[in-house]
């Protein structure tokens, strides 16, 4: 028998064995380290660099926007989002659940809504790609999310540039608004590598986006597996020989738009639908620019909800649209300006010339009424001018043709875009025969030259190029490219881009028409029978001219109806252009109110406050004067009134007593034949 | 007992064991310092403190178990398997959840893990039953049945905890045992094919869906790699970007911003090997294999049947968790969580694989009694 000794004896060969077993697993363990360490250890090494280096983009600021005179209109304020990125959340669907309800509680929000947030916006894109929870965080909710950070993997404060303009709903449409880039987008914006993340998509925003832009930089910075950015900086040298790029801030501007101005005729606007364009009429820079109704732009790079949205675009007046140059109007009487420069210029008539006005004007079987019902009687053209008389006109048109017309109306840049640095200007229309026939075939009807003589159915003007051309008659003559950028310049002060002074047209008017045409602008506002006498303003000292856009052709019946009875959307459209001070011009205004009934009422007032404005600023001398002046022919005015009046009641007592004699008279002689 | 014999048994009390458990563990404790120094928790970061205590207490412990005569331990042997299958259904019944699964039991501010212990227990339960007298030549399958259900029922309880990796591990060493105590190669074969056909009938039916993941993911990590496949990959970038020398003690950056979970525990070797390289894993690894070889050589040296299966079923626990972990952390087995011994944080295998050197000292030692 053997020895319990000898049966552990026994063992030794199997003992071996599992010795040479050891050695084999650690053999192959050895030989995976070698694969793993040495075979492979250089990409590992490099992929295990790559793995905590983040190359995180650093958006450039956007350029800043002044007004000319230095005020900052649109700037940039940092601005706090919430993050989650879906990549570095727990696994473990308890944890997460944790970090929502966590994060949730801190935003005070509803734990749903970020579920559905995350399940909504993160279908279809990588993980890695940040889904934003909760936009303008204030800075207590980003103290609690940075220091609570550590127990809430995958969230992260964004912070970042917002985009804020001063003054909000005013000269919206002129300085534009910027938004997120969308995906699809970026290839057809992006310029070189730099970082795209919100575009102008509006005005200046727009039309300067490359100036105001700047380019991103980019910085290393090492991450954990969470994505959360490590403070401690490592003490090996990782981060040497890793070049940082340092963002370039966009560019700045400064326009030549009066920030004063563009709140009095924001305000001037208030409860109307219409634009208004103020510009100095010796250079062309617009000083002053709105539409109304407006929207917000700060709503667009900070938080565009879609109720916002949906708002603007349902609205039936469209706010979203730059009325001043992305619409056209009917520019109504205005356009009698230039039909009586035209006819001037032509020879038809001249200062003496008279016509009579019967309140209607007869063309073949058709009848073409003046706005008076009984008419101008004898009219000149000052007559015709500041009572707009529209037979005085029918006349000279039907001599002067729609395209002599229209040769006179395209000097003054009516028909053709402007070229202001905006996006989406219109051009207007000013028909010809040729036009017409191009268009529908047909060949031009002489009415239709009547009706286009005083700025009705196929003419159509931007206010801006109203404006403009208003403008040139109160230069003596020059059109002028509407300016809007003073000058850009860098960060650091330094011009990039100077605006100079840009000549369309010059010598467009003879000096001696000049002279006559703007006499008879003056009088529409300084005589007691001129159309806007008695919407003037006080000590404005402006010459312009009304005009009623008229928005359907109405039957004859209803001519002299009045406009405030009809239904909004047939009311016509009120304008007015003018300019001040009428002596020695410096600033043009357009001014068009949609369903304002008349260019009086409606929008000469609009106007006059702009003025009153501009010269209480640049010349509050002059201003003064033309109070002191306005009151004196006022003083004056009552004073003829009065007198007139006195001698109107001596006249009809005298008549009655007249009358009284004659019946009298007739009653005695009655009376001596009595059969 | 006088001075001089205090001098005689120091001089046959066998250190080998200690040593090279200490040597390890000397390297261990630097490495779990440098793996979570960096951490933001003040827990995380004092982790290496409590490790140092946990081994304090183990080694105490250890040197305590050193010292019972082996003919007391072969007689409680049934006494101390019964017992740990009673704590084992206890932790079914009542146990804490931790990680997701029921591991802890719970007694006052202690918290046991007796599937740790069970590792012990059931070497010895074997080690007892395969010392019986009349197991002589080697071992057909009508003498593996009885062994086979002391091992199998035991596994089955900490796999429903669940904690497939120990429960495996139950099983491994049991087929290490059996293997030594000289199986008939041919029932071997038998049992092998047995094992894998129910093995595949296991896959489909028996695992968790966590379970059957790591699984997947083992065979190809590249498929899901921020999911279930990310700490292999995290782990093979952390292993390979080591090169031949390491990037240096403290300068893991796998471990320091956390790209690697759980690198203090089962995925410390990783760690190890960012830092040290291939160079220093040969090092840890020769270390690994003297304790081994010491084990392996005490098991032929021995005069009891009875110890010397205890010796190689002890010798096991540490092949096998070494194996495996190092296996699984460089992408050749799939990730079951089994710590390294002496490198892994954690007080329960620290003090099991402790005392397992204990019981190996009180082996070696009493050899020289006669």
């Amino acid at each position: 028998m053997f020895g319990e000794e000898d049966i552990v004896k026994a063992h030794k060969h199997r003992a071996d064995l599992i010795n040479n077993l050891v050695l084999i697993a650690f053999a192959i363990i050895v030989a995976r380290l070698w694969y793993l360490q040495v075979y492979k250890g250089e990409a590992f090494r490099r992929y295990s660099y790559e793995n905590r280096l983040r190359k995180d983009p650093i958006m450039a600021p956007r350029g800043m926007i002044f007004s000319r005179n230095n005020q900052l209109i649109v700037h940039n304020t940092p601005r706090f989002d919430a993050r989650i990125i879906p990549q570095y959340l727990d696994k473990d669907k308890s944890k997460k659940k944790q970090t929502i309800s966590r994060l949730a509680k801190i935003l005070n929000i509803n734990q749903k809504e970020i579920e559905n947030k995350l399940r909504k916006e993160g279908r279809g894109q990588a993980r890695y790609i940040p889904i934003v929870i909760k936009k303008n965080l204030s800075r207590k909710e980003v103290a609690i999310i940075e220091t609570e950070g550590s127990l809430m993997p995958g969230v992260d404060v964004n912070d970042f540039i917002s985009r804020e303009y001063t003054d909000e709903y005013i000269g919206a449409h002129l300085l534009g608004y910027i938004s997120k880039v969308f995906k699809n987008e970026i290839k057809k914006f992006q310029k070189g590598k730099s970082e795209l993340e919100f575009i102008g998509r509006a005005g200046v925003e727009k039309e300067f986006d490359d100036k105001l832009r700047g380019e991103s930089g980019f910085e290393y910075v090492e991450v954990d597996a969470f994505g959360r950015k490590h403070r401690s900086i490592s003490n090996d040298n990782l981060l040497v020989g890793i070049k940082n790029k340092l963002q370039e801030p966009g560019n700045n501007i400064r326009l030549t738009i009066d920030r004063d101005l563009q709140i009095a005729a924001f305000k001037a606007l208030e409860g109307k639908v219409g634009s208004i364009v103020a510009i100095d009429v010796n250079n062309g820079e617009i000083l002053s620019m709105v539409s109304r109704p407006s929207y917000n732009p700060s709503n667009f790079s900070r938080q565009l909800t879609s109720e916002y949205w949906q708002s603007l675009v349902q609205d039936k007046n469209n706010p979203l649209r730059d009325r001043a140059i992305q619409e056209h109007y009917a520019p109504g009487s205005t356009f009698k300006t230039f039909t009586a420069i035209a006819a001037l210029e032509e020879g038809l008539i001249d200062e003496k010339t008279e016509i009579h006005c019967p309140g209607y004007f007869r063309l073949g079987r058709r009848k073409f009424h003046c706005w008076k019902k009984w008419g101008h009687g004898k009219v000149d053209i000052y007559k015709a001018i500041s009572e707009s008389c529209d037979v005085f006109f029918y006349k000279i048109g039907v001599k002067l043709g729609i395209d002599v017309l229209a040769k006179y109306a395209r000097l003054f840049g009516f028909g053709s875009r402007t070229g202001i640095s905006l996006p989406r200007e219109t051009r207007g229309l000013i028909p010809t025969k040729e036009w017409k026939k191009k268009k529908n075939g047909r060949e031009w009807q002489l009415g239709e030259t009547l009706s286009c003589v005083i700025g009705q159915s196929y003419v159509l003007v931007t206010p801006l190029q109203l404006t403009l051309a208003y403008a040139a008659i109160a230069n003596g003559g020059t059109l002028l490219k509407p300016r809007i950028i003073k000058e850009i310049f860098s960060n650091s002060g330094e011009i990039i881009k100077k605006n100079k002074l840009e000549i369309t047209a010059d010598n467009i008017l003879k000096s001696d028409i000049s002279r006559i045409i703007k006499k008879g602008l003056f009088r529409v506002t300084n005589t007691p029978k001129g159309t806007a006498w008695w919407y003037r303003g006080w000590g404005i000292n402006m010459a312009g001219k009304t005009g009623t856009s008229q928005v359907i052709r109405l039957s004859s019946d209803k001519i002299f109806s009045r406009c405030e009875d009809a239904e909004y959307r047939f009311r016509h459209h009120g304008i007015f252009a003018a300019y001040a001070p009428a002596d020695d011009p410096k600033i043009a205004v357009g001014v068009v109110i949609e369903h304002g009934c008349h260019g009086s009422s409606a929008a000469a007032p609009v106007a006059s406050a702009v003025i009153a404005k501009y010269m209480d600023k640049y010349y509050p001398e002059r201003r003064k004067k033309f109070i002191q002046e306005d009151r004196r022919m006022m003083a004056k005015f009552r004073a003829a009134r009065e007198k007139a009046k006195a001698k109107a009641e001596a006249k009809a007592k005298a008549e009655a007593k007249a009358k009284a004699e004659a019946k009298a008279k007739n009653d005695s002689a009655n009376k001596i034949k009595p059969n | 007992m006088n001075y001089a014999s205090l001098i005689e048994s120091l001089k046959k009390y066998d250190f080998s064991f200690f040593i090279a458990a200490f040597a390890i563990f000397f390297i261990g404790i630097i490495n779990l310092y440098s793996a979570t120094h960096a951490s933001e928790s003040l827990a995380m970061s004092n982790l290496y403190k409590i490790q140092l205590m946990w081994f304090a207490i183990s080694l105490s412990v250890a040197i305590g178990v050193s010292f019972i005569r082996m003919k007391n331990l072969f007689s409680y042997s049934y006494f101390i398997y019964g017992f740990n299958i009673i704590l084992l259904i206890l932790v079914l019944v009542l146990g804490k959840k931790g990680m997701g699964a029921q591991r802890w039991l719970v007694l006052g501010a202690l918290r046991v893990q007796p599937s740790e212990l069970m590792k012990i227990s059931v070497i010895l339960a074997l080690a007892k039953w395969f010392s019986r007298r009349h197991l002589i030549g080697e071992l057909g399958l009508k003498e593996l049945i009885l062994p086979a259900m002391i091992a199998i029922f035991p596994a089955l309880l900490i796999i429903a905890e669940p904690d497939l990796g120990t429960g495996l591990l139950i099983l491994l060493i049991f087929s290490m045992i059996a293997f030594y105590r000289r199986l008939k190669w041919k029932t071997m074969a038998i049992i092998a094919i047995i094992v894998l056909a129910s093995g595949s009938v296991m896959y489909k039916f028996g695992l968790k869906d966590y379970q059957r993941r790591r699984i997947v993911t083992f065979l190809n990590p590249g498929d899901d790699a921020r999911g279930s496949g990310y700490n292999a990959i995290q782990s093979k970038i952390a292993i390979g970007s080591g090169q031949f020398l390491g990037k240096g003690f403290k300068k893991s950056s796998q471990a320091s911003l956390q790209y690697l979970p759980e690198n203090h525990t089962d995925f410390i070797f990783s760690i190890f090997n960012e830092e040290h390289g291939f160079f220093g894993s040969i090092v840890l690894i020769c270390l690994y294999f003297i304790l081994f070889y010491r084990f392996i050589w005490l098991s032929t040296s021995v005069t009891r049947v009875y110890d010397s299966v205890v010796t190689m079923g002890l010798m096991s626990i540490f092949f096998w968790h070494t194996f495996i972990n190092m296996g699984m952390v460089m992408g050749l087995m799939p990730i079951v969580g089994l710590p390294l011994p002496f490198m892994s944080y954690g007080g329960s295998s620290l003090m099991t694989f402790m005392v397992c050197c204990g019981i190996a000292t009180s082996i070696s030692n009493s050899r020289n009694l006669f």
